[in-house]
């Protein structure tokens, strides 16, 4: 991202209203569905650290799990391939293009290939690329990028969406989610027939069996997965799991974080290319296993972000995704685990203000499925990058300036500008706040707090005393 | 050096330097979804299927579920179904019944299946704590039957259901797993297809099948 722009990119999120509505309803429906869920379970503590546990043992023994998995899946007819960065997995998949003759693709959902930009590379060579996940379609329509990665057109009101769909395909303004999903089903329903090659991302792969899971709802990604004549699956090196019992508490926990389902509707489980006596299936499967600074991360005292399992219920605790955004982030993973990964798989130069901004209230720990200390990981990424010799200096002072200031209520009256930014952002423009990160939740618990005016009321003061017309604007 | 070993070496080299998570030991396994104890197991099943906007027909026996059955194909003015072979259904007699209907059995490749309106499958397994339905593919058992079709009608009995995934998971093991090497496909069907990514409002009826019907045979004690 272009460090020089996250406050203006931050300012536009807060003064767009439309994104503000979207926001609001979306993260809000998110938090109460994860909180029901979780809480109906037998023992939601116990459960997040069995999950924890079952992501370490995973990372303490990838190298052994990926070549069990690779063994299985070539057992059962499957090819397997290995990408070090974004370019060899793209290569990687041309390649099994020309070798099957394929014009056009079909994909389910795939926070990796949007890592990858491989819809782009696909598109340079001519062959037709369509998101069949009705949220990354209406995206890829739009020509947009995911701003989550569960709900990846969260930044979109319905009203928005059914001016696109109406705009491009000819869809009758309805505002009615219903009546735009069945129109687009109707618009899908042939891309799936027609595709040469389907490729879907990997939630979970299972060593034991060697057998990749899919997380869905919609069908898009059984569908992708199924009708063309070739499947491609693509993973993170991380998503390889030991055995069965850590898939069934791992993709339950996601569900209830992700969505507050008990099980998504769809739990596809695909064990190579179909078998000679099946009636149907692809013919042949591939899977690309993708390292891009992975196998970095796990050296690194970040080894911990690597447990992650993509259920976004950090995004949607956290404040300050609640009020930018996922664009604001400015890469494939935004909201707090972004904010740690981001720096660490493209370096920390790339992006020095992702770790800034948060308050470090915890709310991202807390929602954790498996227990990720995120707040812990983005005060070390501040501190490499004091280390680091970050250049937008000024600005990184201000920030940390403001947490310190906040736990300070003196040094907070002087917090000046930047403290002025941050509860700007938290207060999404509309003048108050409706939380405020401890110890002041225990204010915000029952009112509402203040965000700072703009201009402020010192700025507004000076302003008067040198006799200049005072701004009456309601802040 | 290959880009599999370029990656293992430095998966090996990261490990060694720092074992990150010394302390990770195999748990004891608790299951997730609460059941109480001495809960009716169809019952749960039953309500969970009914709260994810799925429809569940009990049938005290086998001529009851092919009158359910007939009823769902002709009320959704069926005239196409793409269907498991009838060794791999808990019911007999479909086959009889859908040509007395004179409703067409299709076969074969994606664009003929994607005529039928419905459907027609059995299931491995049932889960009564989230009202999962676990199909896998197999000769006999397409996987575009529960997929393609807008109605997905699913015949099973009552001694199908357990308790929960984790009870699947437990079976799975005591049979070594073969079921993941003889299916290229296994499912877990939760419910009619859904959305909600417009807004996270939930829409039911999306890219998979709008309807499921579960037809509930009892079964003779
Ligand atoms: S860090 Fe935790 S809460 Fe955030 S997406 Fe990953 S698993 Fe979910």
């Amino acid at each position: 991202m272009k460090a020089e722009s996250f406050e203006k990119i931050v300012d536009h999120a807060l003064a767009d209203r439309q994104l503000q509505v979207a926001l609001d309803r979306g993260t809000t429906r998110g938090v109460n569905a994860r909180l029901l869920a979780m809480s109906e379970t037998t023992d939601a503590q116990a459960l997040r650290h069995q999950a924890r546990l079952a992501r370490e043992r995973a990372l303490n023994q990838l190298p052994e799990l990926l070549e069990q998995l690779e063994r299985n899946i070539i057992a059962n007819g499957g090819h397997v391939l290995w990408a070090r960065d974004a370019a060899e997995l793209n290569q990687h998949v041309l390649t099994i293009c020309r070798q099957h003759n394929v014009r056009r693709v079909v994909k389910g959902k795939s926070m990796v290939t949007e890592e990858t930009a491989l819809n782009h590379a696909l598109e340079q060579e001519g062959i037709d690329v369509v998101e069949s996940d009705l949220g990354e379609y209406i995206i890829q329509l739009a020509g947009e990028t995911p701003s989550h990665i569960v709900f990846p057109m969260l930044h979109k009101t319905k009203e928005a969406t059914a001016q696109l769909l109406h705009d491009k395909l000819g869809m009758p303004l309805t505002d009615q989610p219903e009546a735009m999903t069945r129109f687009v089903r109707g618009v899908m329903r042939q891309k799936y027939l027609q595709a040469d090659l389907g490729i879907s991302g990997v939630n979970f792969a299972i060593a034991e069996t060697g057998t990749i899971a899919t997380v869905e709802n919609e069908g898009n990604n059984r569908l992708s997965i199924s009708a063309p004549p070739v499947h491609v699956a693509v993973m993170g090196l991380e998503k390889v799991i030991a055995t069965w019992e850590d898939y069934a508490v791992l993709v339950q926990l996601l569900a209830r974080s992700a969505t507050g389902q008990r099980m998504t509707v769809y739990n596809n489980l695909i064990s190579g290319p179909r078998r000679p006596d099946e009636p149907d299936g692809p013919e042949a499967f591939y899977l690309i296993i993708l390292d891009n600074g992975r196998s970095r991360i796990l050296a690194s005292e970040y080894a911990e972000s690597l447990a992650c399992i993509r259920c976004g219920a950090c995004l949607n605790a956290c404040p300050v995704y609640q009020n930018i955004g996922g664009h604001a982030y400015g890469w494939v993973y935004p909201g707090p685990i972004g904010s740690i990964i981001t720096p660490l798989l493209r370096g920390p130069l790339t992006a020095p203000k992702l770790p800034y901004a948060s308050s470090l209230c915890g709310a991202c720990q807390a929602a954790c499925p498996v227990e990720i200390n995120i707040p812990d990981m983005l005060l070390k990424l501040r501190r490499d990058l004091v280390q680091a010799g970050d250049p937008s200096l000024g600005w990184r002072l201000g920030m940390k300036g403001w947490a310190v200031a906040f736990k300070s209520p003196m040094l907070y009256r002087l917090g000046g500008r930047i403290a002025g930014w941050l509860t700007r952002v938290l207060a999404r423009g509309k003048g108050h706040l409706r939380w405020l990160p401890p110890p002041f939740n225990g204010w915000t618990a029952h009112r509402d707090f203040p965000a700072f005016g703009t201009p402020s009321f010192r700025e507004r003061y000076l302003r008067r005393f040198k006799g200049q017309p005072h701004d009456s604007k309601k802040p | 050096m290959s880009a599999r070993e370029d990656i293992l070496t430095g998966l090996r080299a990261a490990l060694a330097h720092s074992k990150p998570f010394p302390g990770a030991e195999p748990a004891a396994f608790q299951a997730v979804t609460r059941i109480d104890p001495g809960e009716d197991l169809v019952a749960r099943f039953i309500a969970e299927v009914q709260r994810v906007k799925g429809e569940v027909h009990t049938a005290a026996n086998d001529d009851e579920a092919l009158d359910i059955t007939k009823d769902l194909l002709t009320s959704h003015h069926v005239r196409r179904v793409v269907m498991w072979d009838e060794a791999h259904l808990p019911l007999r007699g479909v086959w009889a019944l859908l040509e007395r209907l004179g409703i067409e059995r299709v076969y074969g490749d994606n664009a003929s299946v994607a005529a039928a309106e419905a459907g027609i499958t059995g299931a491995d397994w049932a889960l009564a704590a989230t009202g999962t339905l676990v199909l896998s593919s197999g000769p006999g058992r397409p996987r575009m039957a529960s997929l393609l079709p807008p109605l997905h009608i699913a015949l099973l009995t009552e001694d199908r259901i357990i308790p929960r995934l984790e009870d699947y998971v437990a079976a799975q093991r005591a049979a070594r797993f073969g079921v993941f090497r003889r299916s290229s496909n296994v499912t877990l069907i939760t419910g009619s297809s859904r959305t909600s990514d417009i807004e996270m409002h939930p829409v039911f009826g999306v890219h998979g099948p709008l309807a499921l019907h579960v037809v509930l045979i009892k079964n003779l004690d």
